[in-house]
C-alpha cells in the first residue's frame, strides 16, 4: 500500500468524516483513497472556502479535513486568523509543499519558503512528514491534536517524500 | 424594513434552523433579533460565512440551515454561491441583506452590481427577491433548498449589539445547539 493510502486510511480511522480541497496533483492520491473509502473530497473554489467549510463542519460536531497546496495557505489566511483560531475550530490539514527542494517553478518559491514561518507566526504548529513510514502516526497524531488539544493540525508533505 | 426586522422575519419563518451570520450588520442584527440566540456569529473572516454554512449543512442534513449574509460580505466569498450549487445541500438557504453598502466600514457603496438573484438563477439555484416582511415570510417558507433569497431594503439603521463577538463563547453555545 502507498503511504498516501496509509495516510488517508489512518485519517478516516481516527475519525475524519469529510474532506474539502482545491484539486492538486500531489494530493490526488490521498483524495483518491479517501474517495475509495467513502469520503469523497468536496471540491470548492478557493482554499479560504475550504477552511470556512471545515470550520462550519467542526462547529456542527464533525471532524473535517482540509487538503491544500501550500500556496493555498496564502489564500486562506484570513479564514484561519479570524475564524479557525479565535473560535477554536480545530481540524487536521494536509499541505503539499511546493517551492522546496526540486521545485522548477519560480512562482512557487516565495510561498513555499514562507509556509512554516507563516504558520508559526499565527501560532500554528506544523508537523513535517518526511518519512513515508510515519504516515499513519502523523495522521492519528494530527487528529488527536485537533480533537483533543483543539488547535489546527497541519501535516506538511515535504520534499523527502515520493510525491 | 431594517436589518433587525428582516432577520426577525427570517427566523420566525424558519424557527428551528441552525444560523450562521456574516460579520458586521448580519451578526449585529441576528444578535438583536434573536436576543443573543445560540448562533454561529462571524466576528471577522469576511467572505467565509456561506462556506461555513455549507459545512454546517453537510454535517447536519437533518436540520434546516440559514446563512445570513451582508451583500459586501457575500461578494468577497462569491465563489461559495458556485459551491452552493455544486454541493446542493437540501437544507440550506442563503439570505443576502442587500442595502448596497459596506456598513461596518463606514457605509461606502458597493462598486459592482448586486446581482445575487440572477447569478443564483444562472447557477440553477432557486431564488427570489423580497421587499417586505410578508414577502420574506412567504419565500423563506416556500423556496426549495438550496436557495438564495435577496432581501432589498433601504433603512440602514445599525441594529445595536456589538458585532465583535466573544469567539469561544459563540462556538460553545453553537456546538450545544448543533448537538440537539
Amino acid at each position: 500500500m502507498t503511504w498516501q493510502a496509509t495516510l488517508a486510511d489512518a485519517l478516516i480511522e481516527s475519525g475524519v468524516e469529510v474532506a474539502a480541497w482545491v484539486p492538486d496533483k500531489r494530493l490526488a492520491p490521498i483524495a483518491q483513497r479517501l474517495t475509495e473509502r467513502g469520503v469523497p473530497p468536496r471540491t470548492l473554489t478557493r482554499e479560504e472556502e475550504c477552511f470556512g467549510y471545515a470550520a462550519g463542519y467542526r462547529a456542527a460536531g464533525g471532524m473535517p479535513l482540509v487538503l491544500a497546496q501550500c500556496s493555498g495557505l496564502g489564500n486562506a489566511l484570513n479564514a484561519i486568523g479570524s475564524l479557525v483560531i479565535p473560535f477554536g475550530l480545530a481540524f487536521p490539514v494536509v499541505l503539499s509543499m511546493r517551492g522546496t527542494l526540486g521545485e522548477r517553478n519560480p512562482s512557487q518559491m516565495p510561498l513555499g519558503r514562507s509556509t512554516v514561518a507563516t504558520l508559526e507566526a499565527l501560532g500554528v504548529q506544523p508537523f513535517a512528514l518526511r518519512d513515508p513510514a510515519d504516515a499513519a502516526r502523523y495522521a492519528k497524531g494530527a487528529v488527536n491534536v485537533a480533537e483533543g488539544a483543539r488547535v489546527l493540525a497541519p501535516i506538511l508533505l515535504e520534499a523527502e517524500l515520493d510525491l | 424594513m431594517n436589518p433587525t426586522s428582516i432577520v426577525r422575519a427570517v427566523l420566525d419563518a424558519d424557527p428551528d434552523a441552525l444560523v450562521v451570520s456574516s460579520l458586521g450588520t448580519a451578526t449585529s442584527a441576528l444578535r438583536a433579533a434573536s436576543d443573543d440566540g445560540p448562533h454561529l456569529y462571524m466576528g471577522g473572516s469576511m467572505g467565509t460565512a456561506l462556506a461555513v454554512a455549507l459545512g454546517v449543512a453537510e454535517k447536519r442534513p437533518d436540520r434546516p440551515v440559514l446563512a445570513l449574509l451582508g451583500d459586501g460580505e457575500a461578494l468577497m466569498g462569491a465563489g461559495s454561491f458556485w459551491s452552493l450549487a455544486g454541493l446542493a445541500p437540501a437544507n440550506l438557504l442563503a439570505v443576502v441583506l442587500m442595502d448596497g453598502h459596506y456598513t461596518i466600514t463606514g457605509g461606502q457603496q458597493l462598486g459592482v452590481p448586486g446581482a445575487f438573484g440572477p447569478v443564483a438563477a444562472a447557477l440553477g439555484l432557486a431564488t427570489a427577491t423580497a421587499r417586505s416582511h410578508e414577502e420574506i415570510t412567504g419565500h423563506v417558507r416556500a423556496l426549495p433548498r438550496p436557495a438564495v433569497l435577496e432581501v432589498r431594503y433601504e433603512d440602514r439603521s445599525w441594529p445595536g449589539p456589538s458585532p465583535f463577538v466573544d469567539a469561544p463563547v459563540v462556538r460553545w453555545r453553537f456546538e450545544e445547539e448543533a448537538s440537539r
